[in-house]
């Protein structure tokens, strides 16, 4: 481990985790008018987002660009910062955004949105500036010319082998599937070239992601009464405690409970121990509703990240950076619940009750 | 049916025939009333099924409407929109059919079914959470809700326009027909007791005539 390769990266993470908001201060905002909020969110970190926002053109729309833009420009200024390793990996990361980025260029041209109607769901990001998405917009008739004019990118091709299924079936989703799977197997990857302990931490918090994610997916499939073969097209099975041959395994059980005692089970033969506490935690809170399942997995992550911080050193290695990030999102998150929720009128009681925070 | 006194002929025969008639049109009123009544204790039994029905329908799409909020807090508003863009679309298709009701009438029966079944997710299951398929669940529940009760109100509707066609056409034999009748019957009784006043002293005439002349003879 070269601590000395760090050296940029970790005082811009641990000042900027310094300046992420407080649990309490963000259980304030619930129920706060989005003026209010907008106000009190312009003395933290995102007041250059949000302080372009005119007074006319406040809404929880905007104000979610504005998040989100936010952390997509700290992304690539952690990225800037970041030794070699890091910095493949990040970029690897801010790609699920220029995947959200095609996705949504996919659905506008799909729905036959014109150009202008379209850029409201898209959020250029990257290699995806908005005058590449114009561009693409325009000059593509239908999806198979979003495809082609993707060409010249990595999405493209992968698209492209997509898109014959999708002509087959008819199911748009499966385009989309594609460019999921395509951009987590590429961060899985990158993972790998890391080195040691940072390899260690990234594979237990991203891979955990990533199992959260597919556990979800199962979880959802099964309360839809979606066909096990089916199952197995919406997952992405890249990780190694739960990877194709452990979901495979899992996918058969009938219940909900069966399946945690699986996944628990499972996690104990990895001797994973971050995945043993959420998912035994799961089981004994007997948990049944998708939604608190959700929620349980999203702040296992949170929790894992930090955990990691605890474990090892939180400098001199990745850990820190991919908790300041989980934290990070997690906060534009439950800010974004925050404010759809006020513009809804939802309780205040309810909207707490949405937010992903650390115990 | 309209009766002109004048063209009346006031005999016995037509007082006979008008006294059959009223009380034909009278076995008819009855009639109707117990089909009106028949018929309002059906409505009611309708109209009882659409309270409930209309609160089950607005309880489902407030709590889908509360579960696509949850989502959109959860996913971002943007991309829940973007994502119902190309979801898939469920077919539904209305068939409509008939059953016999209350005195014949025949009452619709609506039957609500999926045209085309989708067999997997209508959308991406990455991008959206739990209770986007919850919200789209309960919206689909509340579409045979809303058809149930677009079925009740339909036969309401038809219930009504039955009632009041049976109520005109009382109204019609109570306040027309009887009292053209009762008064065509006076008409011809009060022509009768004439006749046979007139027949009365004409004959106590002849009769005064003949002792007269029996006395002259005499």
């Amino acid at each position: 481990m070269c601590a000395w390769k760090y050296k940029r990266i970790m005082p811009k993470i641990a000042i900027a985790k310094l300046k992420l908001m407080e649990p309490k201060e963000i259980i304030d905002l619930a129920g706060m008018s989005l003026h209010h909020i907008s106000s009190i969110l312009e003395k933290t970190p995102y007041e250059a987002e949000i302080s372009k926002i005119g007074t006319k053109e406040l809404s929880a729309n905007s104000l979610e660009d504005a998040l989100l833009q936010n952390f997509i420009k700290t992304c690539e200024e952690l990225m800037e910062l970041s030794p070699k390793h890091i910095r493949l990996l990040l970029s690897t990361f801010l790609m699920k955004f220029e995947a959200n980025c095609v996705k949504a260029i996919l659905r506008a041209k799909q729905a036959d949105l014109d150009v202008d109607e379209a850029m409201k769901y898209i959020m250029p990001v990257g290699r995806l500036g908005e005058a590449r998405c114009r561009k693409t917009l325009e000059i593509s008739e239908k999806v198979a010319d979003v495809v082609e004019s993707l060409s010249d990118m990595e999405y493209g091709s992968v698209l492209e082998k997509a898109f014959a299924v999708y002509e087959e079936e008819e199911i748009f989703y499966l385009l989309e599937i594609a460019l999921d799977r395509h951009v987590y197997s590429k961060i899985w990857r990158a993972i790998g070239k890391l080195g040691g302990l940072d390899k260690k931490i990234a594979r237990t918090v991203i891979g955990l992601e990533i199992d959260s994610a597919n556990v979800k997916t199962i979880l959802r499939c099964k309360a839809m009464e979606i066909r096990n073969y089916q199952i197995r097209r919406y997952l992405i099975p890249v990780s190694e405690v739960f990877g194709e041959k452990e979901l495979e395994e899992v996918i058969r059980e009938s219940d909900i409970q069966s399946f945690i005692n699986s996944l628990v089970r499972l996690a104990r033969n990895a001797m994973v121990r971050d995945y043993q506490y959420i998912f035994t935690e799961i089981q004994k809170q007997n948990v049944t509703s998708l939604t608190t399942l959700e929620k349980v997995l999203d702040r296992g992550l949170i929790e894992t990240s930090l955990r990691m911080i605890k474990r090892y050193t939180p400098f001199f290695n990745i850990g820190l950076l991919l908790a300041f990030l989980n934290l990070k999102w997690f906060e534009v998150r439950n800010l974004r619940a925050i404010m759809r929720g006020s513009e809804s009128g939802i309780p205040p009681n309810k909207i707490k009750e949405m937010l992903v925070l650390p115990r | 049916m309209s009766l002109e006194l004048a063209s009346i002929h006031p005999t016995r025969l037509e007082l006979l025939r008008l006294r059959r008639r009223k009380s034909m049109a009278e076995g008819i009123v009855d009639i109707l009333k117990r089909d009106l009544d028949a018929l309002t204790l059906n409505l009611f039994e309708l109209v009882k099924k659409i309270p409930p029905l209309r609160d089950k329908m607005y309880k489902t799409l407030r709590e889908a409407y509360e579960l696509f909020i949850e989502a959109e807090m959860i996913s971002g508003s943007r991309k829940i929109e973007g994502v119902s863009l190309v979801a898939q679309p469920i077919d539904f298709k209305i068939s409509e059919d008939k059953k016999k009701g209350v005195l014949g009438i025949l009452f619709p029966i609506l039957q609500l079914s999926e045209g085309n079944r989708v067999s997997g997710p209508r959308f991406n299951l990455l991008d959206t959470s739990a209770n986007l398929d919850k919200s789209a669940s309960k919206i689909k529940a509340s579409f045979y809700d809303i058809v149930k009760l677009a079925e009740i109100e339909e036969s309401v509707r038809i219930l009504l326009e039955v009632m009041a066609i049976k109520k005109r056409q009382m109204n019609r034999i109570q306040f027309k027909i009887l009292p053209q009748l009762n008064t065509a019957i006076r008409y011809i009784e009060l022509i009768l007791e004439e006749t046979e006043r007139q027949d009365a002293v004409r004959v106590r005439v002849l009769q005064r005539k003949r002792k007269e002349r029996a006395l002259k003879h005499a």
